[in-house]
């Protein structure tokens, strides 16, 4: 069975239609959501109601949880709680409702799901290097753990005998012997330096995956975001996927 | 007639005038006397009249019976004994001071009815377990585990999924249904999911500011409000 894994849609519509386009054109059985419908974009409704319909394994991620007043913002950088602000004060009740059935962690097939880390979900850490991988493969059973959080397409390998290292490769078959958290890149704010949506297909029966670049109508998106005097910053990343 | 003045927390909960033979103290309500409280046995123990002379008998009680605060297996009652079961003390006096005030017709005399009786030891208990949590408690009742769950959090989270802080039952709850913000010096409820899932006293809302001993409903499952002073 083939299956997508889409995350860190962060309210960017014109990417996630995008994305959802291109997954058709694969042959895919499945879609899942990491986390981090909402958060940053111009148009969080839309993109919870297109997940809501489109997705199987719907996750929370930090944004949404933010989104929801189910945490404080204050661990969040200044841009980003002026935009969890705006997010906040115009999400409909009804996406709350949606999100509000979104779950922390999953399990599919033998594979774990979570937005951040899967040792303490709700802790919202990050993987970024070999050090904090490390860390996380004792904190799931499975053989595979795939995640979202920090935007970065990238694959952590942990060999039999404990050793961990990183791939960037688009491509890569998992081996038996191997154990692997795979970020799954970002759909609406990508941050490796290319601005194209990011998301992931997931060959299980030929134990593989592919991450997909997709490009989508930026200029749009960075014209709504300025109609709704979102920080610039904000705005400009996208050009630029950092 | 002998009489048993029953208090919880220096109140007097009972009066119990009897000329029963035998009279049963424990924690179900067959006894004649009922102390419905936690470290109370079942069938804790008993009064018994022969002659002039009334004894105590403890019913090899988890907590033990105590006569003015020593532990007893069996002992002879003398006018104005204190007997200590549990969190309540009965005080014991051959003959009732108030028997011109006419008894029932068992010869039992109750004062307080059992609803006064469980307002009483229910609000001590109340407040004991704000004052050992710390803080305004949650306490599961009807379709919940039981539990007493700490309002510590800025935000408490209340519904069917795995990882939230309170968990609820019920057919059609959203995982998380509803939250508990602290606010100031106040604690407010918020319906998060499905519309109607949430209720205090019986009452649907979408935000309101709680009570001590307002009765939240989350789906199926029921819970007490018990506010610390502020």
């Amino acid at each position: 069975m083939k299956f997508a894994l889409i995350s860190d849609i962060h309210g960017n519509l014109e990417a996630l239609q995008k994305v959802l386009r291109d997954i058709e054109t694969q042959g895919v059985e499945k879609i899942h959501f990491l986390g981090d419908v909402v958060g940053y974009g111009c148009n969080p409704n839309e993109c919870v109601k297109l997940v809501n319909q489109h997705c199987d394994i719907k996750l929370l991620g930090n944004h949404d949880y933010a989104a929801m007043g189910l945490e404080s913002t204050s661990s969040f950088n200044q841009i980003a709680q002026t935009s969890m602000q705006w997010t906040q004060s115009n999400l409909k009740k009804k996406s709350l409702e949606i999100l509000a059935d979104f779950e922390m962690q999953s399990k599919f097939l033998d594979y774990n799901l979570v937005h951040a880390a899967p040792g303490r979900p709700e802790d919202w850490n990050y993987i970024l290097n070999k050090e904090q991988a490390s860390e996380e493969f004792e904190n799931f059973p499975e053989s595979i753990c795939f995640v979202g959080h920090s935007h970065l397409p990238t694959i952590f390998i942990q060999d039999a005998d404990g050793m961990i290292s990183q791939s960037s490769r688009q491509k890569m078959q998992f081996s038996k012997d191997k154990r692997y958290i795979v970020n799954v890149g970002s759909v609406g704010q990508p941050r490796d330096n290319d601005p194209r949506s990011c998301y992931l297909i997931v060959n299980h029966e030929a134990g593989e995956c592919e991450y997909r670049r997709v490009e989508y109508d930026i200029q749009k998106v960075q014209e709504k975001m300025r109609k709704a005097l979102l920080p610039e910053f904000l705005i400009e990343r996208l050009s630029v996927g950092k | 007639m002998p009489e048993i003045v029953v208090k919880f927390d220096d109140k007097v909960i009972e009066r119990v005038v009897s000329e029963k033979k035998r009279i049963s103290i424990g924690r179900t309500s067959d006894n004649d006397i009922v102390l419905d409280n936690r470290g109370v046995s079942r069938k804790h123990a008993q009064i018994e009249f022969n002659d002039n002379a009334a004894v105590i008998i403890d019913n090899e009680s988890l907590n033990g019976t105590f006569v003015n605060n020593r532990k007893i297996t069996e002992e002879v009652l003398r006018d104005g004994d204190k007997i200590t079961i549990g969190k309540f003390s009965l005080e014991f006096f051959m003959e009732s001071r108030r028997e011109e005030s006419g008894a029932g017709l068992d010869g039992t005399m109750v004062l307080h009815t059992k609803r006064q009786k469980d307002l009483i030891v229910n609000d001590k208990s109340e407040r004991e377990i704000i004052q050992r949590m710390g803080g305004s408690v949650l306490l599961g009742e009807q379709n919940t585990d039981f539990s007493e769950y700490r309002i510590d959090r800025d935000v408490t989270t209340i519904g069917k999924a795995k990882f939230v802080h309170v968990h609820a039952k019920g057919f059609m709850l959203s995982g998380i249904q509803a939250k508990l913000v602290k606010e100031q010096n106040e604690v407010v409820l918020v319906n998060l999911g499905r519309k109607g899932k949430t209720k205090v006293n019986g009452e649907e809302i979408d935000k309101q500011i709680l009570r001590n001993g307002d009765i939240i409903q989350v789906g199926k499952s029921t819970y007490k409000f018990l506010e610390a002073s502020r």
